[in-house]
């Protein structure tokens, strides 16, 4: 490495360190001040300007570091310097938006152990026959050790892809800037070499992702991470029962069996609602019928009968007189 | 060699100078913001039920329109994409065509939620929404306008209550859940649903979110915020920013069995295409869909793809159907510049010529 190349290098990260710790500055509440309403985002950004920061200062210091070279040994450089860009900009959602599986997994296992429980060594040794007065609580952790292998080992295969577009984006952007001919513009900053990769990088993780392999890995990874959860509220739940303590599965149950409830009344509101509004509406036709008969009758004719009777005794604050006129007002 | 690069390193470290000045400078602003708020447009509540809101909008002039529009949102994210502001408002450019705009807010599930089903959101919720809309109106039938998920459910619901749907109006609704370009689709059809649902419940917001951000990681993580630093000295355009940013992050969980529900039957079943979607007992079939239809979709949309929203057009029985395609994407498609003049009056003249 030349000395200019060296003093490059060593400017950049004094850079690169200031103005990171003038970002985190940022971040650090202010004494006697409200919390900043943007601060999430504010969080968001930081993050998501570090991963473009460390894109940067890795192609950068692949530059520096080999003065002169051309500029597809600079991407290999940069490439075979261990840069993950586009796996860190994804881990960079896990972190900020998901806490990763393995933490959780970390946290669990950290609880169970202050709680008194301890895992059996099945995860490394395989299952081991259980009988005696522990056998269930054994079954139970070996089958959780099982789970969790199962879903370190799904999620493996899923970071193996992740990984895999990585790379197929670097090889993409290689393959873009090999097409530009002499009347493309040349590509003189990072912001437009950062561009250019983020297209490369997206469509390389499009095409990984709509493959049937990604498919199945994502199935498996999410579906082996939710039985290891599963199991660990099992878990939680018989530790909770030995305390006294409701369940999650208990108060489940009560809101499924509350929900069912709500059903049935309005079911039964809006039926019996129904069974009124059609007896009203045949009494209301039995009137009409009578009315018409009387009307047809003249002054001689029969008397009411008596569902009309019933009808005109029932009109409030109106003279029997009236009653025979009420049911069409209304 | 011509090389494509032309990478200086006095340049390079002017080009990260720059940079971190407009950042610098920039973030003090940021730190002092606040909150931005949505469009707040003038609303009335005019009915409410467990956590649901049916809002009637209320715009400067009274509505030329004898039929009432009500908005049906999806149950992710919130309404307020339709409200977002002054002058990017779906709402506020629809009450100034003169159309009568109603619109649910269906809240934020909690636990009280998690057993909740579709039936229950469409055969309860949105039919007492319905019904009090067309009670406040004496009509037999209004407009519905849904949007993505919520077009669905307008679509379900048309087909399961026709006598109270007079004209449907669907934006970015997926109706073929399994077109080859469709990621999301594509994700979740080796997921367990029962799995799922029995193990988290309700579905947290903020898992919903990495999925959705994990569809293009590198632009919606990083290149966006990278982007944030040229518009750090541009107040107007930086609290845009941070309520756009509000609008993604700020969104409701999923109540587990509306969920479970909607993956099996929707995204794993494409029954809406493939027919044996039963919703409380009702069949939903797009055959007997007899109403008028506009349905609009974004030409750049990556949440649902084109292809998806127009399969509606080969399933729905209706002789009146119209197609409109919007240069935009997802979201743009209620708040870019070019969806406050294209897409309001698009939906005002083609529903007044039915009103």
């Amino acid at each position: 490495m030349s000395g200019q190349a060296g003093d490059f290098i060593k400017d950049w990260q004094v850079l690169a360190q200031q103005s990171w710790d003038a970002w985190l500055r940022q971040l650090q509440p202010q004494p006697a001040a409200p919390p900043p309403a943007g601060s999430e985002a504010l969080e968001r950004t930081l993050a998501g300007l570090k991963g473009c920061f460390d894109w940067m200062q890795g192609v950068a210091a692949a530059g520096a570091s080999q003065p002169g070279a051309d500029w597809q040994t600079l991407l290999r450089a940069w490439a075979g310097s261990g840069n993950q860009p586009f796996t860190q900009a994804f881990n960079g959602i896990d972190n900020a938006a998901a806490q990763g599986f393995v933490q959780q997994w970390q946290a669990w296992l950290q609880s169970m152990q202050t709680s008194g429980f301890s895992m059996p060594g099945a995860m490394n040794n395989g299952p081991v026959p259980a009988f005696g007065l522990h056998r269930e609580q054994l079954m139970q952790q070996q089958e959780l050790a099982a789970a969790i292998q199962a879903a370190l080992e799904a999620n493996a295969r899923y970071q193996e892809l992740i990984q895999r577009a990585n790379a197929q984006g670097l090889e993409r952007l290689q393959a873009r800037l090999a097409q530009r001919d002499a009347t493309s513009p040349p590509i003189e900053s990072l912001k437009a070499l950062y561009d250019l990769w983020v297209d490369a990088a997206e469509e390389a993780y499009a095409e990984i992702a709509l493959s049937e392999e990604f498919r199945a890995a994502y199935g498996e990874m999410v579906n082996t991470q939710m039985r290891v959860r599963r199991l660990q509220q099992h878990q939680t739940g018989q530790l909770c029962r030995e305390l006294g303590l409701p369940t999650r599965e208990e108060v489940s149950s009560l809101g499924e069996r509350l929900q069912q409830l709500r059903r049935d009344l309005r079911k039964q509101g809006s039926g019996a609602a129904a069974d009124e509004i059609l007896a009203l509406r045949r009494e209301v036709a039995a009137l009409k019928r009578e009315l018409a008969a009387l009307a047809a009758a003249g002054p001689a004719g029969p008397k009411p009968k008596t569902t009309a009777k019933r009808a005109a005794a029932k009109a409030p604050a109106r003279g029997k007189s009236s009653s025979a006129s009420s049911p069409r007002k209304r | 060699m011509d090389t494509p690069l032309h990478l200086d390193p006095t340049r390079l470290m002017q080009e990260i100078g720059t940079f971190q000045r407009k950042l610098s400078a920039g973030m003090g602003q940021l730190r002092g913001m606040s909150e931005p708020g949505y469009a707040n447009t003038p609303r009335e509540l005019v009915y409410a039920e467990d956590k649901l809101k049916l809002w009637h909008m209320q715009g400067d002039r009274a509505p030329t329109a004898r039929t009432p529009t009500l908005i049906v949102y999806a149950l992710v994210n919130t309404v307020w994409m339709t409200d977002l502001q002054p002058d990017r408002s779906l709402v506020r450019n629809l009450l100034a065509q003169g159309e009568d705009v109603y619109l649910i807010d269906w809240g934020y599930p909690d636990g009280a939620d998690r057993w909740l089903t579709l039936d229950d959101y469409l055969n309860g919720y949105l039919d007492r929404c319905v019904d009090a809309v067309r009670e406040r109106h004496g009509l037999d039938a209004i407009n519905l306008l849904g949007i993505c998920q919520g077009g669905a459910f307008s679509l379900c619901y048309s087909a399961m209550h026709p006598d109270k749907v007079k004209n449907l109006v669907t934006m970015v609704t997926p109706v073929d859940f399994q077109t080859p370009d469709n990621m999301l689709s594509h994700w979740c059809r080796e997921l367990d649903a029962d799995l799922f649902v029995d193990t988290l419940g309700n579905v947290p917001a903020m898992l919903m979110n990495w999925v959705y951000l994990t569809l293009k990681p590198v632009r919606l993580n990083q290149q966006k915020y990278v982007g944030l630093v040229d518009i750090l000295d541009k107040p107007v355009e930086l609290e845009n920013f941070l309520r756009m940013e509000r609008w993604i992050f700020d969104s409701p969980d999923q109540a587990g069995e509306a969920f479970r529900q909607f993956i099996k039957d929707f995204y794993q079943g494409n029954k809406l295409v493939k027919g044996g979607l039963v919703i409380g007992g009702r069949e939903v079939d797009l055959g007997l869909l007899n109403q008028p239809v506009l349905n609009i979709y974004a030409e750049q949309d990556h949440l649902v793809p084109p292809d998806a929203s127009r399969a509606l057009g080969r399933r729905v029985g209706s002789t009146d159907y119209t197609e409109l395609a919007f240069k935009g994407g997802h979201i743009g498609i209620y708040v870019s510049g070019r969806a406050q003049r294209e897409v309001p009056p698009a939906i005002h003249q083609w529903l007044r010529a039915r009103d």
